[in-house]
């Protein structure tokens, strides 16, 4: 007579990592209702199309909004945070002097 | 995307344009840093494009979304972003029958695609025979998701990976180098979740190559041997279970690497006529290391003739601009190299200096040289490697006249390029445990 083995049963261990519980953080920054008269800040960095993308913007928002102006930033070392680049300062008192800030990754 | 995060940080609010593909990994990268509701607007804009017609159709066409990503109130779930509770996997994630448990781990995204052994604690206990370290030693966290990194971790992985306790100290120096890595370009990360689809390369230095029974002659890098196989499959999936890093989330590979299912290349020192790899790279030779690097692309060519200038004109007429270039003689090129008078340092420095390319292969760039200050003229060349450092030359392969080159991304010269291998006390116990795991072919 054939037995029928039962299929072998595994109790496995977990090989995805644990993480540190995480507290999400909300955005805080008011927005403004219109942009009308602000600064906008342009920041790009350096993959090809990032700056091509913001200059196109520049035109067709001023366009929409001719009291719009703009600053502009380069990101300065390559795939790095600004802020955690030499030029965090730099970069922090740029931010001050805008009202909202438009990124663009090429990507 | 984090620089949209510094920007909310500082009560600026921001908006990053992305295209459509990236949301996904927009997103991933913004709840690695805490903060999941940043405002990305999606774009159809071709990613990197050079076609200013269109950028301008794609920008006109995302207008609207940018101003409202900049206007719009924010909501309640924008503010107080619910708080996930991070996955605390039970130490026992399942139980079941070898088909069940390869479905499961399939489809929770933990494998490579392949079957995998399963991590029973018998298994990994076995695994864990290859450390002194305690199972619970925290190494560090793993960057993207910044995953603990424990000794059993890495051992459930390798077990699944189908490694014997042999590698894992192979395994946990590699593991080291991820940890270690530096930030920004030249970092694990960048070239983890990169559209270029970097793969880590692994090459293993010293003794241990043969106490483990790597591969560094015929077909290195082909399938077959169970060390070059399992290192690179388990490293392969650290990155992902660990670091977090999955296929099409963070890992924008456009076109992907076949090298990341398993790359591992060792040297034959023995058959070598120059220093090894990890002794060129300040360890001593009787030290056991691995080197870590993230090649792109990798090539086989033929040398023109068996003369040292014929092998050295095939390398330099290959060459192709890269991060770090590893360049495998096989061992009759090294004999014939070294016979001629070549050191490891003169074929970097010819290489450096004879591999050139046209300064100006568009006859319409404008690009300038030195600087932006020398405009090229007609015919001038310029060199496609500046720092010899970022050549690596080591001996590998079987017999014939082919070599390889494995090139693209790498750290940094000097910073976390090699690792030193720490090998358990019970160290020639567990060779000898193993030593017969060797492929033995019928002769047909």
């Amino acid at each position: 007579m054939t037995s029928i083995s039962q299929p072998a049963n595994y109790a496995v261990l977990s090989p995805w990592a644990e993480v540190d519980p995480v507290t999400l953080r909300g955005l805080s920054a008011p927005r403004p209702t219109s942009l009308e008269g602000k600064t906008i800040g342009l920041f790009y960095m350096w993959k090809r199309a990032s700056k091509p993308i913001l200059q196109a913007l520049e035109k067709h928002l001023k366009t929409r909004f001719p009291t719009l102006s703009f600053s502009w930033y380069a990101e300065s070392v390559v795939n790095t945070p600004e802020v955690e680049s030499p030029n965090k300062a730099r970069y922090e008192d740029w931010l001050k002097g805008v009202d909202a800030v438009i990124f663009t990754y090429g990507d | 995307m984090y620089d949209v995060i510094s920007a909310e940080e500082r009560n600026i609010p921001a908006a990053g344009i992305f295209n459509e593909g990236f949301i996904e990994d927009a997103r991933s990268a913004a709840s690695s840093r805490t903060m999941p509701a940043i405002r990305a607007v999606p774009s159809s804009i071709p990613c990197e494009a050079t076609d200013l017609a269109d950028i301008d159709s794609g920008v006109q066409a995302i207008l609207d979304d940018v101003i409202t990503a900049l206007t719009r109130s924010l909501s309640p779930e924008e503010k107080s972003p619910k708080s996930r509770e991070p996955e605390k996997p039970t130490r026992f994630i399942f139980q079941g029958s070898l088909d069940e448990i390869q479905r499961f781990f399939y489809k929770r995204g933990w494998t490579d695609g392949l079957p995998v052994i399963p991590p029973t604690e018998d298994k990994v206990a076995e695994m864990l025979t290859g450390t002194d370290l305690p199972p619970d030693t925290l190494l560090g966290k793993l960057i993207p998701r910044q995953g603990k990194v424990t000794i059993e971790k890495i051992a459930v992985n390798a077990v699944m990976a189908g490694a014997l306790p042999t590698y894992l100290p192979v395994i946990i120096a590699a593991t080291r180098l991820l940890l270690d890595s530096e930030s920004g370009f030249q970092g694990f990360c960048t070239f983890g979740v990169s559209t270029g689809s970097w793969s880590p390369l692994w090459i293993v230095n010293g003794p241990i190559r043969r106490d483990i029974q790597l591969n560094y002659s015929s077909g290195m890098m082909s399938p077959g041997n169970i060390a070059n196989a399992a290192i690179g499959r388990t490293m392969g999936l650290i990155i992902k279970n660990l670091g977090g890093i999955r296929k099409g989330i963070e890992d924008m590979g456009v076109m992907g690497n076949p090298l990341k299912y398993t790359a591992v290349a060792s040297e034959n020192e023995e058959e070598s006529p120059w220093e090894p790899l990890h002794v060129e790279m300040g360890l001593d030779k009787s030290d056991s290391a691995v080197t870590i690097a993230f090649p792109q692309s990798y090539l086989q060519h033929w040398p023109t003739s068996t003369d040292d200038e014929g092998i050295l004109r095939s390398v330099q007429d290959y060459l192709h601009g890269a991060f770090t270039h590893n360049i495998f003689f096989n061992p009759t090129h090294a004999r014939i190299l070294a016979k001629a008078g070549w050191t490891k340092q003169d074929i970097k420095d010819f290489l450096v200096e004879f591999g050139r390319t046209p300064a100006r292969r568009d006859p319409n760039s404008t690009a300038k040289l030195f600087k932006g200050r020398i405009t090229p003229r007609p015919g001038e060349t310029i060199r496609i490697i500046r720092d010899p450092r970022v050549i690596r030359i080591v001996v590998a392969g079987g017999p014939g006249a082919f070599m390889a080159h494995a090139f693209g991304g790498g750290p940094t010269p000097g910073k976390n390029e090699i690792r030193k291998i720490e090998l358990p006390r019970n160290w020639e116990k567990l060779v000898a445990k193993y030593k017969d795991m060797i492929p033995n072919h019928v002769r047909y």
